[in-house]
Order: structure tokens, then C-alpha cells, then sequence
């Protein structure tokens, strides 16, 4: 299985070599947000890699959940060690495609459907987003909520009303083209 | 003697009272790693980092996540964060794509004009993992 995904990966790197129309970067952010009667929650991510090719549509974006920063070091603690389970599952994926991909020049919005990977669990979801093309780049931002339960992630009973059941994430991710 | 009974006990409930309501805000306000004070529990090179996330991921992970590394290696690329914090690239000097990228805090900011790509630096910080590249964060150049 190990073996398959590292062809698959060199396979991937190599193919972005050649590509013309794959924009790439490797500092993406994303942030999530919850909000709760008791306390707001937030976080960021500034080490985002995310890979879109206007030829195909394709869209694949990385994360590791320890990346994520929060403002209280306890908050990130029980983050990783009891929500996420950021040993057991590292990193969240994203692979999808753009719907309708042609003429994307021209577009300053885009649906983007494809399975999201958070905990291990992977759900299919359809997000907006608003969309910039110019020669070098290509921006990609919006704003989108996941279902914690959804991703089998427990809260306790204890901090129930600490957390949000629905958790908004923004993304803004600044492509370069990659060649 | 009834009644002082009573009271000893409820002093005891007091003390621990305080005692746990004064220890869960402490955690609560408890302050992130300060990586700057802390000695390294690693001191590795970023072609030897990476080769070890190329080889076995699974095993790299379990080294090195949430660790405090510190990595000789070139800078190849200096670069601003979208809120301005320095991000360093050390390459990886056999043949490879991957890079470490250290993203320096706010603190290093000053340090900017003393980095250069070439230059052969030592910067520490907490490894988050491995995508197409190993993360460091909340890094500080050491010796600079």
C-alpha cells in the first residue's frame, strides 16, 4: 500500500514537472473558526500545499493538523491529542475538481466538489469559491462549515457548550504557476 | 467538637477548592512552548530530515512530530508570510524536490537583513510534519 502511494506521489511530482497549467503553493491559509456561547475558537494554518490544474480542473490540498495555531496553547493541546487525533491522522485532504472548468479565466466564481479527509473519516462536499486568474497566479478563497460529528470527532460532554457543532472554515490559497 | 469537625472538613473542601480551580486556569492560560529558551531535543541537517520523512513517513512522524528540532542547512529561498513573519527554505543538497520550510516567529523579524540565500544557518523550531516538504514552526534562527 506504502509503495503504491509513494509511486503514486513520485508519479504526481513528476507529472507537475512537465505540466504547463498546474499552479501550486505551499503556503496556503486556512482558519477555522468555532463559535459558542462560552468561548470563540479559532485558528490558523499558513503551511497549506494546494495543487490546481486548469487543464484538468483538478484541485488536491494538503494540511497538517498540528499547523494549526491557536492562541491558547491548552486549546491546540486537546486539538491534536483528543479531537483531531493529529498522531494517528497528521494531515486533512482535499482532492476534487473544479465544476466547469473551461474558459476559468473568465469566472470570478467556481463550485469545487470532491472528498474532504479530516480524521480519517472522508465525506464528499461542493464549496464555493471566489476565483482570480492572471498570468502567475491563481487565487482561490472562501468561506465553507463542516458537521463535527460528521467527521466522528468526540467532544466531550464537559466542553459540549465550548465548542460549536458546526465549525466555518476560510480558505485563501495564493497559486503560483508551477513549472 | 462537633462543629470544629464540620469546619476542618469544610476548610479541607475550601483549600481543594481553590486548589483545583486555581490549577484549571493555569492550564487554561498555560503559554505555548517557548522554543527560543528550550533546548533543541533533536539537532539534525535538512538533507539527513528529509531523507528520513522520504524513506518511512510513518516512522519520521513518530521522531520527530512535536519536537523541538534543530536543523543546519542552506537557505534557498527567504520569503514573507501573508502576515509578514519570515519563512526560510533549506534545501535539500542531494537530489530531491523536498525542502524544509521553517516559518520563523515574529520575533525574528529583525533577523531579516542578516539572511541571505546560500547561507548556511542553524534554525530551531517544532516539526508539524511532511507534505511535499517537512514544517518546522514557531522557529528561531540560532546561530545567525
Amino acid at each position: 500500500m506504502k509503495y503504491i502511494l509513494s509511486v503514486l506521489v513520485c508519479f504526481l511530482l513528476i507529472n507537475n514537472l512537465k505540466a504547463q497549467d498546474r499552479y501550486l503553493t505551499k503556503q496556503g491559509t486556512i482558519s477555522f473558526f468555532s463559535h459558542s456561547p462560552v468561548e470563540d475558537i479559532e485558528a490558523v494554518n499558513n503551511q497549506v500545499l494546494s495543487i490546481v490544474d486548469i487543464e484538468t480542473g483538478d484541485v488536491a490540498i494538503s494540511v497538517l493538523m498540528k499547523s494549526f495555531m491557536f492562541e491558547k496553547s491548552l486549546m491546540q493541546e486537546h486539538f491534536n491529542e483528543n479531537y483531531v487525533e493529529s498522531d494517528k491522522f497528521p494531515k486533512a485532504k482535499f482532492k476534487g475538481k473544479i465544476v466547469d472548468f473551461e474558459n476559468l479565466e473568465n469566472k470570478s466564481k467556481v463550485s469545487i466538489q470532491g472528498d474532504l479527509t479530516i480524521h480519517g473519516i472522508t465525506k464528499e462536499v461542493k464549496v464555493d469559491a471566489n476565483i482570480e486568474i492572471d498570468n502567475d497566479n491563481l487565487v482561490l478563497n472562501g468561506v465553507f462549515t463542516v458537521l463535527v460529528a460528521d467527521y466522528q470527532i468526540k467532544i466531550p460532554s464537559v466542553v459540549k457548550n465550548n465548542i460549536a457543532k458546526t465549525i466555518e472554515i476560510t480558505f485563501s490559497l495564493n497559486h503560483k504557476k508551477y513549472n | 467538637m462537633k462543629l470544629t469537625k464540620r469546619k476542618k472538613i469544610g476548610f479541607t473542601l475550601l483549600f481543594i477548592g481553590v486548589l483545583i480551580i486555581s490549577l484549571a486556569l493555569s492550564q487554561y492560560y498555560k503559554p505555548h512552548i517557548d522554543v527560543y529558551n528550550t533546548n533543541p531535543d533533536i539537532i539534525t541537517n535538512a538533507t539527513d530530515l528529509l531523507y528520513e520523512f522520504e524513506n518511512d513517513e510513518e516512522v519520521a512522524n513518530k521522531k520527530f512530530l512535536d519536537k523541538i528540532i534543530q536543523v543546519n542547512g542552506q537557505i534557498s529561498k527567504v520569503e514573507a508570510s501573508e502576515n509578514n513573519d519570515i519563512i526560510l527554505t533549506l534545501k535539500n543538497q542531494k537530489d530531491g524536490l523536498g525542502t524544509v520550510i521553517c516559518n520563523l516567529s515574529t520575533k525574528e523579524n529583525k533577523k531579516l537583513i542578516n539572511l541571505k540565500e546560500g547561507q548556511i544557518v542553524s534554525v530551531k523550531g517544532i516539526c508539524t510534519g511532511y507534505l511535499m516538504d517537512v514544517i518546522l514552526v514557531r522557529c528561531n534562527v540560532v546561530n545567525n
